[in-house]
């Protein structure tokens, strides 16, 4: 049922658990599975059928942490285990009766053995209600992780070389291709700003660059409708093209106001609705375009394909430990900021943490936010199916699949209900340049519901990498009805700051420093391949002709 | 498997039974036997997550163990260490909460 991961590093047994090992197998395991009863809340713990105290056979004592020997049953305290161990030879190995952990009493330290976090594993599925236990048994999807693997590396930017021929003569060439300034058409920034950041969205760049949207044969274009998609491929080739004037997306401002037509005025908007109004439209312009595909499941448009990923959301009753787990896509993921605040007013040690006034929120912290179990309210009761009614739970989010490129909504508004206003909140907020995606995963965060245990799932997932670059950064500076949107690109280790028609190189320090409201990571692996192609070369004579993608169309 | 819970104890230990158990370890042990200490454990740990006592532990905990090398710290260092700070940021809310409860428990416990 569960398989090794060679990415999680199983630490090396002691010698004495090693020695324990080789003597006696697994059979002290075995028979202490039988006594292992595990908490709605996930901790494991070793009771056995006496109804009386467990208490250290030396001192008496059962305040201190129990120790209980895997061979002879006899439970110490922590005072007492090494005397215990001197008394009997090879009895070296103990169980922690509250947590069901592996300590060595030797070491004097606690020890881990995956075979015995199995068994422990185990018998709390076992005693779980029927299947609602949160752990994802189903055979391995490997075929489907292939593909998207597969998928990535069509959308491989070796074609892009293509594009250097059309190099116009007043390039800079110190500066990368697709760096351009966009024309502000009035109170366009939020366009611009979004903009900047999907030219250079790895996967998607390619996408348009390589004529993978073949806009010769668009239907719509021919008769002589609308086309987003073929609107951002002209947009992505004036972009490209190495004319650093600054270009004026105003076609493309005409064919989102189309699509959006709620949308459609000269007023300020906001860039997050903007970018999700932007997919969406890629992506029934895309669906239309293209004849039937078998139905995977899976949208194979480009915006899906880029940016879409997997939510899983579990909730779990808190009278009997059954987990309800649904899957739901995303092709982005709005955070709440992290404040640090905390329902209990008084901490008594206030060295520790000073006052909230000087908590720095961060991405992790708000990442951390994102999948940390939530108590829902008393008026939000879920109906357990195990128990048959309604009863308290707790809810967690967690991603199951990464998509290619991440984009990341920092919520800077607050709502005031009663007082019918909303304000922004302008909150600094650090996050990182390199962002490491695996603690935030549905495998890691359901193997922290169990403990401190080593194993892995079935659904681990083994080939994606869950490193990211970031290369975008969209920030906002003004209050919720009035402000200003600017795009900081992350290109070949050099930051530029997009202020509509304005592009500047910056420092790092200042991206740092701005005040982040969408951030857009892409996979490391993608991220540096496309960083290599953006130098502007000359065309050998002898470079390979354009060869058509198969099975992308 | 044989069961040595029960086995007697060491000579050095008898005299320690003889002695008349406290009140504190009647109250305890009536606690564990109805089951009264399990909840209010749990209730403890959720109110020391929510105000983020744990995770100051664990940033205390990370921090011994950044300037002493993974390698030179057991299980038994971080509880020696942890646990004097441990039991003096406990907020007073959280002790006030659990006196009642116990008072609570004893009223209805008859004892």
């Amino acid at each position: 049922m569960m398989s090794r991961n060679s990415m999680y590093t199983n630490p090396k047994p002691c010698k004495h658990l090693a020695d324990y090992k080789l003597r006696h197998g697994l059979s002290g395991y075995n028979l202490l599975q039988e006594q292992i009863r595990t908490t709605p809340s996930g901790k494991s713990s070793v009771k056995n059928h006496q109804t009386e105290i467990p208490r250290c056979c030396f001192c008496n004592g059962y305040q201190k942490r129990l120790y209980l020997c895997l061979i002879c049953s006899s439970i110490s305290c922590s005072s007492h285990t090494l005397l215990h161990s001197q008394c009997e030879n090879g009895h070296d190995i103990a169980v922690d009766i509250e947590r069901s952990e592996l300590y060595c009493v030797l070491c004097c330290d606690q020890v881990y053995d995956p075979d015995f976090d199995k068994i422990v594993m185990l018998k709390h599925l076992m005693d779980l209600p029927r299947s609602g236990n949160g752990v994802d048994v189903s055979a391995g999807r490997r075929s489907s992780k292939r593909r998207r693997l597969c998928s990535a590396l069509e959308l491989d930017l070796k074609k892009t070389k293509q594009l250097v021929s059309m190099r116009d003569l007043r390039a800079k060439s110190c500066y990368p291709l697709g760096l351009r300034g966009l024309n502000n058409l009035g109170s366009t920034c939020f366009m611009n700003s979004v903009l900047q950041a999907l030219l250079h969205a790895p996967p998607f760049r390619n996408y348009f660059l390589t004529g993978q949207r073949n806009h010769e044969v668009c239907r719509k274009r021919s008769s002589d409708r609308l086309c987003l998609l073929c609107d951002i491929y002209v947009f992505f080739s004036a972009v490209f093209s190495g004319d650093r004037t600054p270009y004026s997306p105003a076609q493309l401002l005409y064919s989102w106001w189309q699509h959006s037509a709620n949308l459609a005025s000269y007023e300020q908007q906001d860039a997050h609705e903007f970018f999700i109004s932007m997919l969406d439209g890629i992506h029934e312009n895309g669906v239309k375009a293209r004849s039937p595909i078998k139905d995977t499941g899976e949208c194979h448009c480009v915006a899906h394909r880029v940016f879409s990923g997997q939510l899983r959301s579990d909730v779990t009753c808190m009278s009997c430990g059954y987990t309800s787990t649904t899957y739901d896509p995303f092709m982005d993921i709005s955070l709440n900021l992290d404040t640090g605040n905390c329902p209990s007013t008084d901490l008594a040690n206030k060295s520790l943490k000073p006052s909230d006034n000087t908590y720095v929120s961060t991405l992790l912290g708000c990442l951390d936010l994102f999948t940390k179990p939530e108590k829902l309210g008393s008026d939000q009761k879920f109906f357990c199916e195990n128990c048959q009614e309604r009863q308290d739970s707790v809810k967690q989010m967690s991603i199951k699949r990464l998509p290619l490129v991440l984009c990341l909504h920092i919520k800077r508004f607050e709502h005031f209900p009663v007082r019918r206003m909303s304000r922004k909140i302008d909150r600094y907020m650090q996050f990182p340049f390199c962002l490491d995606m695996n603690p935030y995963l549905s495998s890691s965060v359901v193997r922290n519901r169990f403990g401190n245990r080593m194993f892995a799932f079935e659904g681990d997932e083994l080939d994606t990498s869950t490193e990211f670059e970031i290369f975008a950064v969209v920030t906002h500076s003004g209050t919720l009805d009035s402000g200003h949107y600017v795009t900081y690109l992350h290109l070949k280790d050099q930051w530029y700051k997009c202020d509509d028609a304005w592009i500047t190189a910056v420092e790092e320090e200042v991206v740092r420093a701005s005040q982040c409201y969408m951030l857009f990571y892409a996979q490391k692996m993608l991220y540096y391949k496309a960083n290599e192609d953006l130098v502007c070369q000359p065309v050998s004579p002898r470079a390979d002709p354009f060869l058509p993608i198969a099975g992308c169309c | 498997m044989r069961n040595s819970v029960n086995r007697p104890p060491t000579p050095d230990a008898v005299e320690d039974q003889e002695k008349e158990p406290t009140l504190q370890e009647i109250i305890n042990i009536k606690m564990i036997e109805s089951g009264e200490k399990e909840k209010l454990m749990e209730l403890l740990r959720e109110r020391l997550v929510e105000c983020g006592w744990k995770d100051e532990m664990k940033a205390l905990c990370r921090a011994y163990i950044k300037k002493k090398g993974t390698n030179n710290v057991t299980v038994d260092d971080l509880v020696h260490v942890i646990t004097p700070k441990g039991r003096a940021s406990i907020p007073d809310s959280i002790k006030t909460e659990l006196l009642l409860r116990i008072r609570a428990f004893l009223a209805s416990a008859a004892l």
